[in-house]
Parts: structure tokens; sequence; C-alpha cells
């Protein structure tokens, strides 16, 4: 025994030249910041990573709060059930159609209010108020309001679109199962396009001015300055808001929930409003859960593969 | 110095005065809203005034968080004297003998004998009556008289009526018959006609088989799928609810609408009187109908130490002028023999209510709310088979058999629970 000990002993006499420097970069680079930021570690630990790692554990678990007496590990039996529902795919499809529609209509709308702020008109300040506006009113007011617009006994729309021909008579579009989806996606537009102008502004107002002239001296067409100064300014911005908004959207159940509460028959039902409904209505978390983590992975494929992008796009 | 003088003298005359109250009672109301709320204290502050050695307190839970929030008070042992008691947890509380009998003390109280059969019936579990109830919310059929005399038709009394009278109305250029509830709450609807059809209001049979998908109850079921689908009701209302079809009805899209008496308030705020009555729900072939009926009313929890004062303040509240005023601002119907003299439930508007509560002919159904799903199976699952097959994408039996074997286990678990 006390052979082993000066065996050991001898080892540290060994490379004890360097373990002085070494121990203290180890801590300088290794622990000391660390222990600096452990509050906060602790913090986005006890806030986002334990109720993650919480969230995904139930989705292996059979957690109904109807049979309380029946909890327990399941393994993979509800990605099995997952795979085989009919109504995830059904709610994954229309997640996609509201996801995309929503960006699409919200990000060039926003693109064209942020351009058309960023020049001098008269009555400027009080357009980019009400520009603004939508961001302020709360999700369930602008549901509830957008679901009556829709209405054809109170609202204006549909008697509109009937009179343009879009509609053969003024009904309800929240009814029909193939229409329905456009409903939330109208209001989703009305809501976000503020959001879009508002940074995108910001962006545009942070390209220096000089470029323009020079181009303009040089002889570049609006079109050229548009594409060949404009956008790479506002590329990074673009890529961040976009990738942003589709995460957001894609989660957002407000306004599904409060104007068609997914029907009729399930088209407009996306992801986040069967989850809802799945760990609300039915009381059953961990098939909830299981949706979520489905949820979560497809977000996160698609953050990996929109921040390549901007690496490999974005040279700025 | 003068203030805090004022105040420490009035805390010690409130104090006196509390101590001459010699009892509080606790009474906890479930279904609130300021109005509501306003009401009771009305005739609460009657009960007092009559009773000066007795002090009410009441307490107001919010209806969302009611149930947890009683069943907490209940089992720390903060016990209230009387409580308000929806229909959906009598059985509850009833069953597991929390419940003070107020058959004796009915017996003995002046007005025991004007509680109308159904309410006696409906408070009573297994042959003790647990509580008086305040009022019912009982479903009868909305008819708007214009619409109807421009189609050509009578107000129906027949499933086969109504199904006449709604094509003769659809006709009209922009009208349709029925005002269909598609959308969330639509469940009693589908109940009742399957019902109606079916000849009996039974949700089990015997051996706790489902009576959902018998012959009479498709039927019924395809009833609703024909109104919609040949066009008597509006397009939209495949995902209407109780905001829409009621809009639909005083907006005079739809010319039937089947709701509860606190329909009324909406609709008379926005209708003239005389544009609109209501009657008893069509009867099926078998010559009977089944309204579904939801109540609430006041009990007595056992474990009050003042049950002579707290079944007291039950007849306050319960008494027929009390009852009349209550129903009236909440938009019930009264439990009392004779509340239908009053001319205020004397219009038209009241009578199909009262002939439902009557006539031997119309049996008011209560949902099976004791089995543990029943609020997911009303709320989402019926929500949306119902309208995959309104919409055409399945057929009455596909969705009848879903339901009853979503029926026929939730009652199996219910029974191996007994």
């Amino acid at each position: 025994m006390a052979g082993k000990a000066v065996i050991a002993r001898a080892k540290t006499t060994v490379v004890s030249g360097g373990t002085g420097a070494r121990r203290s970069l180890y801590w300088q680079y290794m622990v000391e910041p660390f222990l600096y930021l452990s509050p906060m570690i602790l913090l986005i630990g006890s806030v986002m990573l334990i109720p993650l790692i919480v969230g995904i554990s139930y989705s292996f678990q059979s957690i109904e709060l109807l049979n309380p007496f029946a909890t327990g590990w399941v393994g993979f039996e509800n990605y099995e059930k997952l795979w085989s529902d009919r109504k995830f795919w059904i709610a994954l499809e229309n997640t996609f159609f509201w996801t995309f529609w929503s960006i699409f209509f919200q990000f060039f709308l926003g693109l064209g209010l942020a351009m058309l702020l960023n020049t001098q008109f008269f009555g400027k300040k009080l357009f980019q108020a009400l520009v603004f506006l939508p961001w302020a009113v709360p999700t369930f007011l602008s549901a509830l309001t957008w679901a009556w617009l829709f209405n054809p006994v109170i609202g204006p729309i549909p008697h509109w679109l009937a009179a343009l021909g879009v509609l053969s008579e003024p009904y309800n579009i929240l009814g029909d199962p193939d229409l329905a989806i456009w409903g939330p996606i109208t209001a989703n537009i009305w809501f976000g396009v503020p959001f879009f102008a508002i940074t995108l502004l910001a962006a545009l107002q942070s390209i220096p001015g000089e470029l323009y002239e020079a181009a303009e001296i040089d002889g570049a067409t609006p079109w050229q300055s548009f594409t060949k100064i404009t956008l790479p300014f506002l590329a990074p911005m673009i890529a961040i808001t976009v990738m942003l908004r589709t995460i957001w959207i894609a989660n957002f159940a407000d306004l599904i929930f409060v104007m068609t509460g997914g029907g009729p028959a399930n088209s407009t039902q996306i992801l986040s409003t069967y989850i809802f409904t799945t760990a609300f209505r039915k009381l059953d978390f961990g098939y909830a859960s299981t949706i979520a983590v489905a949820l979560l992975i497809i977000l996160l494929a698609y953050a990996v593969i929109l921040l390549w992008m901007r690496k490999r796009l974005v040279k700025i | 110095m003068k203030k805090f003088l004022t105040g420490i003298t009035t805390a010690a005359m409130l104090m006196g005065s509390a101590a001459y109250a010699e009892t509080t009672l606790k009474l906890v109301e479930v279904i609130t809203s300021p109005e509501r709320t306003k009401v009771l204290q009305g005739i609460v502050d009657g009960y007092e005034a009559a009773n000066p050695d007795v002090t009410v307190e009441i307490i107001s839970l919010p209806w969302g968080q009611a149930f947890e929030k009683l069943a907490t008070m209940v089992a720390g042992g903060d016990i209230p004297d009387v409580v308000e008691m929806p229909d959906t947890w009598q059985a509850l509380y009833a069953g597991s003998g929390q419940l003070a009998s107020l058959t004796d003390h009915v017996a003995d109280w002046e007005h025991g004998a004007t509680l109308t059969d159904k309410t006696i019936a409906m408070g009573s579990q297994a042959g003790d009556l647990y509580m008086i109830p305040y009022g019912f919310y009982l479903r009868a059929m909305f008819y708007n008289k214009a619409l109807l005399a421009e189609a050509g038709v009578e107000p129906p009394e027949t499933m086969a009526d109504f199904m006449a009278a709604s094509a003769a109305v659809s006709e009209l250029d922009g009208k349709s018959g029925y005002c269909l509830r598609g959308g969330p709450g639509g469940t009693n609807g589908w109940v009742m006609m399957a019902a109606a059809m079916n000849g009996t209001n039974d949700f089990f049979t015997e051996d706790g088989k489902s009576r959902m998908n018998e012959p009479g109850s498709v039927e019924g079921i395809q009833f609703m799928l024909d109104l919609y689908q040949k066009g008597y009701a509006p397009k939209d209302a495949v995902s209407w609810g109780f905001n829409e079809i009621v809009a639909g009805f005083y907006s005079g899209t739809c010319a039937f609408l089947d709701q509860d008496p606190d329909a009324l308030i909406a609709i008379s705020e926005r209708m003239p009187a005389e544009d609109f009555a209501v009657i008893p729900m069509p009867v099926g072939p078998s010559g009977k109908a089944f309204p579904t009926i939801g109540f609430a009313g006041w009990s007595i929890f056992k474990a009050t130490e003042h049950e002579d004062k707290a079944f007291d303040l039950v007849a306050a509240l319960s008494a027929p002028e009390a009852n009349g005023t209550w129903a009236k601002r909440v938009g019930v119907i009264p439990v009392h023999k004779g509340a239908d003299q009053d001319p205020y439930f004397q219009t038209e508007q009241f009578e199909g209510w009262f002939k439902e509560l009557n006539g031997a002919q119309y049996e008011p159904t209560t949902m099976p709310t004791y089995l543990e799903k029943w609020g997911y199976f009303a709320s989402t699952v019926v929500l949306e088979t119902s309208q995959e097959a309104l919409l055409g994408q399945r057929s009455a039996q596909d969705l009848a058999d879903e339901w009853a074997e979503f029926l026929t286990d939730e009652h199996a678990k219910w029974q191996a629970k007994q």
C-alpha cells in the first residue's frame, strides 16, 4: 500500500514542471468563466432545460389526468401511436400550409411597407403609427374581430368577396373546409406585417446613403440598386426574422383556436392546436408531449437548415 | 390621530355588531358574474334583515376553477354551510355523503308543496332530496313568426313537420330553416335528435351498451345531416357556436333555433317580442321528445353546525318570489307550481318551456356527466366527427358507431368503479 503511494507521488513529481502553469490555464479558461456564469446557467437550466427535459420525458410516459393511477413509462408507444395517427398527419400538412402562406404574405407586405416608410411623404408619421397598430392589439381580440368580419350576418367581407365574384354567394369561409384556413391566415397577415415592417425599416435605415448616390452616378437602375445594395444589406436581417417568425407562427395557436377551433372537421387543425386539445381537452399529457416533441424536431431541423443557408449565402 | 381614533371606534362598533350576530353562514356560489352576485346579495340582504342574528358571507368562485376550488375547500375542512350545486356535481357530493338531506326540511316548509314534481325529482338522489334546484336550463324551439308566415307553414309539432317547415323557409331567398349548431357546444342537438327518433333518452341498455348506434338513433343523426346537406341550414353553420346561432336567429337568417332560456336575454334585446315565440321540441315517431335539461340549485353541507339556519337561508333563496326574481335575471325556468301564471312568464316566449315541463310527452334528458371522459367527448370528439359527417366525409352510421363505442367503453369503466 505504501509502495503504491510512493509510485503515485513519484508520478506527480515527474510532470510537476508544467503543472502550475497548466492548472492556472485550466482554471482561467475552463472553471473561472463558468463560475461567473453559474447564476445565469442555473437560471437558464431551471427555466428552460429542466422543463424541456421533463417535457420530452413525458412523451415516453403515459400521463392521463383522468387515469392518475395508470401512469408509467411506455417506451416508444406514444411515438408508434403518432405514426398511425391520421389527425397528426392532417395537422402537419396544415401546419406547413399555414406557416408558409402566413410568412409569405407577412414578409412581402412587410418589406413593401418598410420600403414605403423609408421614403419621405406627407403624413408619414401618422401612417407609420397606423401601420404598427395591429401589433398592439391582443391576439385574442383580433381573432374575435376577424371571426366576426368573416361572418356574413354581421361582417362585410363575405359580401365583398361575393361582389368580386370570388364567392358564389356571401357565406362564411370559416365554415368551408377548403377555404377555412385562409381566415386565420388573413388575420395572421394583418397581425404580423408590422413586425417585418419595423425590423426591415430599421435595417433599411442603417444602409449608408452614399452607396445609393454612388450607384446613381454609375447609372444603376432602381432595380439594380435594389438587388445589388438593398437586398444584400437586408439579407442577414431577413434570414433571422424569417427564421424567428416561422418558428413563432408554426407554434402560434391563438388565432386558429379562437377563430375556428381547428374545425370544421380538422381542416384548420395545426400541430400546436392539436397539442392543446390533446393536453387540455383529452387531458392526455403524455401523447400531447409526443406531438410537441415531433414539432420541436421539425422546427430544429428547419432552424439548422436556415442558419446553414444564411452562412453560405450571406457574405456580409 | 383623529382619523386613527375614528377608525378604532368604527372597528370596535363593527366587531360589536358582529358579536351580536350569533351565527355566520358561509354561502358559496360557483356560477358567477357581477350582475348575478348582485341579485344574490339582494335576496340575502332580505334574509339578513329578517334574521338579525345571522350574517351571511357570500364567497364567489369563478366557474372556470370552481370545481377544484370547492373540492379543495371541502377537503381542507373549510366547508361552507350552503352551496350552489350544479347538476353535474350533485352525484359526486351526495354520493359521498357530504350533503344534508333536505326531505324533512322541505316537508315542514310552507312553500315545499308548491315545488313542481320535476324539481323534486331532479334534486333527489336515491330517494333523498339533496338540493332544491333554483331553475332549469331546458331546451325548446325558438321560431321566427314572420319567416314562417312568409313560407306559409305552421309551427311544427313533429320531427317530420320540422323538416318540412325548414325546407319551406329555405325556399325563401337568402333564408334557411334551422340555426344548426355544428361547432362548439353542438352535442345537445345531436343527442336530442337521436333520442327523439329512437323514442328513448336512455343512454345505455341494461347490459351497458350505448344506444347511440341503434337504428333509431342513426336515423336521428341522419336527420341532422339531411337538414344541413339539403341546404335547410346555412352553409357555414357547420362551425357555428352559441353566439353564431343566436345571431343567426335574431338577424332573421334562419327561422328555428333550439336553445335554453338564457338565449332569450340576448334575443329579446334585439328582436321585438311579437316577432318570435318558443314552442316545445318537435316529437319523434314515438310521439315523444327529449329536450336536454341542465339545472343547478342550493344544497347544505352535512358538516354545518347551523343546519336549521342554513335551511332558512335556502328557503329564503327558493321562496316563490325570490325564485321568480332569480329566474328572470339568470334566464332559467322557475321551480314552483303556478310560476307560469306570472305575467313575465305568460308570454309566448315562455310557453314552450312550460309546456315541456308539464307535458307527459316531453321527457327532459340529463347528460351522462358521470362518465369521466364525457367532457372530452362532448367538446372534442362529437365536434370533430360530426363536422366530418356534415361535410359529407363520413356516414351517419359510421359516426354513430364511433360514438357508441366510446360511450360503451366509458360506461364500462364507470361501472367497474362502482
